[in-house]
């Protein structure tokens, strides 16, 4: 077979994985501060990015929208802690599974009445027409996809390990209770998770956006594939979710190709079979030893 | 104050049936939200703008009087559940004349049964797939009250093979959605190719998902196999995927298929890659008849629009108005019965937008569905998208319904 051909299917399909990759590490954000993750992050990417369109047909220019999708994405995040989360922890119950998924739910119906169910065009600057490397058409667009999250996921481990905060964020991570003797206040760093993991789902609603359309349905089908990405990644590696992110794209192009496109979302399911059944805790997971 | 509240309720309850004789009930159902919207608000709006005009002129002449017609609204979102309930809903009003719309098969395959059993007449438009009339030759239905006003699959497989054999391809690869609906128009295209002398070599087919937005894989196989047109079948968010993944891999072979190309939802979402997109049309959103213009005109100006959603379906909505208009007076009567009746035996020809509808439908023949399809191959056109609208691929076309329409 034509190499050119695997090539293109292989950067094609790894430039999909890589916002995998990034909705999963919102996963993971979460979850390393407060072992909870938001069942409706999927919502939150498809809320962020309808608010975003928003503000482009109220005449805010892209540039500034960018900041003020992140905001609204955050502040989000915050209300999904707020009330979903945070009660159920401090009552060290599961009920956040629940409520985060009803949560999701309550997003999607929103935003069904407030912006309808159609698909709609995100315009971009950025030009979609595709630009030749060694025989492999990649658009602008998914440069900036890739660019964008790189980006964003380098900024939040820069800040996690350069920053008074971030090593807060860490501390917490690596052990709540003595973090907590150690006067972290660990509400205050879940809040935190919180916010930056909306973030991060709104830079992945604003990036896919102009590729993807936007619409309520739009992130019901990435969300299935993120949270492949994050258990067989490990919910504790950030490096761990590209990789594997990467890789999950790749495979997706490739099988459909291959086996036929009715087949493509086989590798993600059985990858997360094995990753279950070989490495719960993830290819790039730490085996979490609890001392008592 | 409670006695008139309760004499005003019993005072409604009595005076509302003795009105309802004084109108012409119609119901017009279909999705005006969800992803089929364009399609069945256009439907609805050109619809509502025959009933405008025939009102205007003081109704339908029924008996000694004339008659007004009464709208009744129903969207039933392309849900097939929501298609049953309309269905029931509608078959259990004791007054209603007759029902249009629909545009999704399954809400259809879910509702006409309870239209059917109570004989309530029902025209068919803008769209739904084949089933929606073979369901009824199969179960071998003595008498239908269902009649269909849609360019069915068979015409628009039968055009969209007909262009790639008048374009001298011979590689053709075949893209369809997963679902039923992608299915039949696979089937429905292999099926022509083999009619019409298998001169097209099918040298890929490929399926993609409902929500699907990166068809590289199944474009590169296309191409790797050198397929020089793609035939296609599915709804516009997708098709949009597919023609801006071919823009991205510069693939520039013609895209060819259903009249779903021409949904908004297409055109929008793929923008300038759209352009030379080809599907068959029963109506181009083009003033070239005084018919069309007063049409094109009277939409724009009511719903205040500068382009319709779906020109097709409210063109088709508007025709059958005046088609089911045609059936009341001459049944001389509001009575579904009696207008299925005539419906299958139009004496009068109508003068519609699409064109003149000289006895449309005949009557029902389980063997034959044709008996209750208005649209023949001569009344569809092939389209052509260029920078957001739908124009004539073949100014042959154009030239034809001019002619036809100063006869």
């Amino acid at each position: 077979m034509n190499l050119d051909i695997i090539a293109q299917m292989a950067v094609s399909g790894a430039l999909m994985g890589l916002v995998y990759a990034l909705i999963a590490y919102g996963f993971q954000l979460t979850f390393a501060t407060s072992k909870s993750i938001n069942f409706g992050q999927g919502e939150l990417v498809m809320l962020s990015a309808f608010f975003s369109l928003t503000l482009l047909d109220l005449g805010v220019p892209y540039w500034l929208m960018v900041p003020g999708g992140l905001m609204f994405g955050a502040a989000m995040g915050l209300v999904v802690e707020r009330a979903c989360v945070r009660l159920s922890l401090e009552q060290k119950s599961e009920g956040w599974i629940l409520l985060t998924i009803i949560f999701g739910l309550l997003g999607f119906s929103a935003a069904e009445n407030i912006w309808g169910r159609d698909d709609r065009p995100f315009p971009s600057p950025i030009s979609a027409d595709a630009m030749d490397f060694f025989g492999i058409s990649i658009t602008g667009l998914e440069i900036s996809v890739a660019i964008g999250v790189f980006l964003v996921m380098g900024v939040i481990e820069l800040f996690k390990r350069r920053t008074l905060m971030g090593k807060a964020f860490e501390a917490v991570s690596a052990d709540r209770d003595a973090a907590e003797l150690m006067g972290i206040s660990a509400t205050h760093t879940i809040m935190l998770s919180y916010g930056l993991s909306g973030m991060v789902a709104a830079m992945a609603g604003i990036l896919i956006s102009p590729i993807t359309t936007v619409g309520p349905t739009m992130a019901s089908a990435l969300i299935l594939k993120a949270f492949s990405v994050a258990v067989v990644a490990g919910l504790d590696s950030g490096f761990g979710v590209v990789v594997i992110g990467i890789c999950l794209g790749a495979l997706e192009s490739l099988t459909s190709f291959y086996l036929g496109s009715g087949w493509r979302e086989a590798p993600g399911l059985i990858l997360l079979i094995l990753a279950l059944a070989v490495r719960p805790n993830g290819v790039f997971g730490k085996a979490s030893i609890r001392k008592v | 104050m409670k006695k008139t509240l309760i004499a005003t309720l019993l005072l409604g309850m009595f005076a509302s049936p003795a009105f309802a004789g004084e109108t012409i009930k119609i119901a017009l159902t279909g999705p005006f939200s969800g992803g089929s919207a364009p399609m069945g608000t256009s439907m609805r709006d050109g619809a509502k703008l025959a009933i405008t005009e025939i009102n205007a002129a003081g109704g339908i002449s029924v008996g000694a009087k004339k008659k007004k017609i009464e709208i009744i609204e129903r969207d039933d979102e392309g849900k097939n559940e929501r298609g049953a309930l309309i269905g029931q809903e509608l078959a259990s009003m004791g007054d209603l004349s007759g029902v249009i719309g629909s545009v999704n098969t399954g809400v259809v395959l879910a509702g006409d049964k309870h239209l059917q059993e109570k004989g309530i007449t029902k025209i068919i438009t803008p769209a739904a797939g084949s089933a929606s009339m073979t369901q009824w030759s199969k179960a071998g239905a003595k008498d239908l009250s269902i009649f269909r006003f849609a360019a069915h699959d068979g015409i628009q497989s039968s055009m969209v093979v007909e262009e790639a054999i008048n374009q001298k391809f011979t590689k053709v690869a075949i893209l369809h959605d997963a679902t039923n609906y992608g299915a039949s128009g696979h089937d429905d295209l292999v099926d022509q190719i083999k009619k019409q002398g298998n001169k097209l070599e099918i040298v890929a087919t490929e399926k993609f998902n409902i929500g699907d937005k990166d068809m590289t894989a199944q474009l590169l196989s296309a191409k790797a196999k050198g397929a020089q047109a793609i035939l296609i079948w599915g709804i516009g968010p997708e098709m949009a995927a597919v023609s801006n993944g071919m823009a991205k891999l510069g693939m520039k072979m013609p895209l060819i298929g259903g009249w779903t190309l021409s949904m908004s939802n297409y055109i929008d979402n793929a923008g300038k890659n759209g352009n030379g997109t080809l599907m068959p049309q029963t109506f181009i959103e083009e003033a070239i008849t005084p018919k069309a213009k007063s049409f094109i005109e009277g939409y724009h100006k009511t719903y205040n629009v500068t382009r319709i959603p779906s020109p097709v379906s409210a063109a088709q909505g508007y025709d059958a108005v005046y088609i089911f208009a045609a059936a009341v007076k001459q049944a001389q009567s509001d009575d579904t019965h009696k207008i299925k009746t005539a419906l299958e035996d139009l004496r009068e020809p109508v003068k519609g937008v699409i064109g003149t509808w000289k006895h449309p439908f005949s009557k029902w023949d389980p063997a034959n569905e044709q008996t209750h399809e208005a649209f023949r191959r001569t009344d569809a056109v092939m389209g052509k998208i260029q920078d957001g609208h739908v124009v004539f691929a073949n100014e042959a076309d154009r030239q034809r319904l001019i002619k036809n329409a100063s006869k």
